[in-house]
């Protein structure tokens, strides 16, 4: 078995518009990391998370996951490669009018057949399963209620309940707390170093402050207008290269 | 960019071969019939094509027109202030177009403003107002029964043609279709087919659906159907459009096929727009029903028809109000539904 879970040789995406978001990025990911992928709005962070789990298909490159050719796979791989790679996302994307308990469910949607999630008949054993998840986000209590009704963080917790359920190997992060509170922020990214560290889920994070990073994150990349300009531990990012991963008129925002 | 100066110069061809035809229609004091036979014989392409040639020149010499406004937008630059729209020649244009064309309009429509209040014309819109005005209510019954005969062809068009629709609306929408050629395809025939039968007003598939199936209220219920279909389709499919990506791409991640993330993350978005269209469509086929009544549909048109034939004014009367009755009823009720299910 190869150590890293995710090999990412040359990966290029250029959108219909001509723009090209992700230019020649290449790195791996060890099984069991906590990987944080920073960089402005726009440097191509989350194009790179979308690519690799074919939301996005990329224009060129190769994408490894534990040895499967990620880009060669046919549509219906494709889906089954997507239930063992998790995503989260900064806007939640939890499907406001159905109750939490019912959002948690579309996790196995992967796992159930298309005529009975036709009629939103899942697994009594999917059902318990999602207690568990919700419980291990500690929401629990929050099943029956409808996801409108949930703060921000929560929704984002129920987004993680939802990944878990598809208990996948590796988990896409795409600024998940960058729409939340200083506070509320801590407790997700909490969630996530647990689901890292106990579940044994490789976690790959997009984030914005470098705060964050430092106390969450075992190694972090940083990208620039589509290219990877630096690689390594958290701690090695000093004021020079904040500068250049950010600008000369940049400052250091610590979240508390 | 070569496209956009395509479709720029057939548009300014089209507007300046049509103020040519114009100015020579009336240099020459063409009367009506004879600008018939003045389009006949090709004129108007000619002027087009004089006109696409003027476009040409105008568009050499870098002068906006009113095409280039809508298909060449130019880069705005920072340094010059942009001039107010109708001092630029394209606006200019655009108020002249305005004129022309009010003036040619009133010409062809035989505006005539004597004509609305001249004593004789005044003295029989008089009468039969005040026919109007006192309806003859022994026929009560009759149109209540009819009325409600309306209210139901157009609820049994409602119900049938929202599945047909719900259906068709997701495979008319681009979002979904969007994803690859063969699907696109089937997106393109569908839209096309189903402009064209919204295109042809519900009056004329009530003239064809009475030949069809003979004069009656199910002639009537059936050109409602059709027509209710591709409208309810087209705008179902507009609601597809733009619901919120996120949610789709959620349910996408999970390894969902594409009918699962239809069924999870489009339609829980969609379902109450879709039933706020719904009611307003019934709503509106109400009021299409009084009409296709006219042309053999059946329901309260029906007689409506038969009694303004026999100019029995005070019964029309009383038709009116019923009709006035139900439509109001109808459009509160719809309102209310629709502000309440928000």
């Amino acid at each position: 078995m190869p150590e890293s879970i995710l090999s990412i040789r040359n990966l290029t995406k250029t959108y219909d518009n001509g723009v090209t978001a992700v230019d020649g990025v290449s790195f791996d990911v060890d099984r069991g990391e906590f990987l944080a992928i920073i960089g402005l709005s726009g440097s191509g962070k989350s194009t790179l998370l979308r690519c690799i789990n074919r939301l996005h298909k990329p224009t060129a490159g190769i994408i490894e996951f534990d040895g499967i050719d990620v880009l060669g796979l046919p549509p219906s791989e494709v889906r089954a490669l997507r239930t063992q790679i998790a995503m989260i996302f900064q806007h939640f994307n939890l499907i406001e009018r159905h109750t939490v308990m019912s959002n948690v469910l579309m996790g196995r949607l992967g796992h159930t057949s298309t005529l009975s999630s036709l009629f939103n008949k899942f697994a009594p054993h999917d059902r318990e399963q999602a207690m568990d998840c919700l419980e291990l986000v500690g929401i629990a209590d929050k099943a029956h209620v409808r996801a409108d009704q949930l703060s921000g963080g929560q929704k984002q917790r129920v987004a993680i309940a939802r990944a878990l359920m598809q208990q996948p190997r590796v988990l896409l992060a795409d600024e998940p707390v960058a729409s939340l509170d200083p506070a509320t922020c801590h407790s997700v990214m909490q969630y996530l170093r647990k689901v890292n560290r106990e579940m044994g889920i490789t976690v790959l994070c997009n984030l914005h402050f470098l705060s964050l990073v430092r106390q969450y994150a075992d190694r972090v990349i940083a990208m620039k207008s589509g290219e990877i300009v630096y690689c390594g531990q958290p701690d090695a990012i000093d004021d020079d290269w904040f500068a250049r991963i950010y600008g000369e008129q940049a400052r250091q925002v610590e979240i508390q | 960019m070569n496209r956009n100066a395509g479709k720029r110069i057939f548009f300014d061809a089209i507007v300046f071969g049509y103020l040519l035809v114009t100015a020579i229609i009336v240099c020459s004091h063409a009367a009506e019939p004879e600008l018939l036979v003045y389009l006949r014989a090709g004129l108007f392409v000619l002027c087009c094509v004089a006109g696409g040639t003027v476009a040409m020149i105008l568009r050499a010499r870098g002068i906006q027109t009113l095409g280039g406004a809508l298909f060449e937008r130019p880069q705005i630059s920072d340094s010059t202030a942009p001039r107010t729209w109708y001092k630029t020649f394209w606006g200019g244009s655009l108020i002249f177009l305005f004129l022309v064309t009010f003036v040619m309009g009133w010409v062809v429509t035989d505006m005539d403003l004597y004509e609305l209040v001249d004593e004789h014309a005044l003295n029989g819109a008089g009468r039969l107002f005040a026919a109007l005005a006192s309806p003859q209510f022994d026929i009560l019954p009759t149109t209540i029964l009819a009325a409600i005969e309306t209210v139901f062809i157009a609820f049994m068009a409602t119900v049938i043609a929202v599945p047909v629709a719900f259906f068709l609306s997701f495979l008319s929408a681009k979002n979904i279709m969007g994803g690859s050629a063969p699907s696109f395809v089937c997106y393109g025939a569908l839209r096309t087919v189903l402009n064209i039968i919204r295109s042809v007003e519900a009056l004329i598939w009530a003239i064809i659906a009475s030949v069809w199936v003979g004069i009656g209220p199910f002639a009537g219920m059936l050109a409602l159907m059709i027509h209710s279909v591709a409208a309810l389709a087209k705008q179902y499919s507009e609601l597809v459009e733009c619901v919120d990506e996120g949610p789709i791409e959620a349910i996408q991640a999970t390894g969902a096929t594409a009918v699962q993330t239809v069924r999870f993350a489009v339609i829980p978005q969609i379902v109450l727009p879709y039933i706020s269209f719904t009611i307003y469509r019934w709503d509106i086929n109400v009021r299409m029903a009084t009409i296709i009544g006219l042309v053999g549909g059946g329901g309260i048109g029906e007689i409506l028809i038969q009694y303004q034939g026999q100019a029995m004014w005070h019964e029309v009367g009383c038709i009116i109000v019923v009709i006035a009755v139900i439509v109001w009823l109808m459009d509160t009720a719809s309102a209310y539904i629709r502000e309440a299910i928000k």
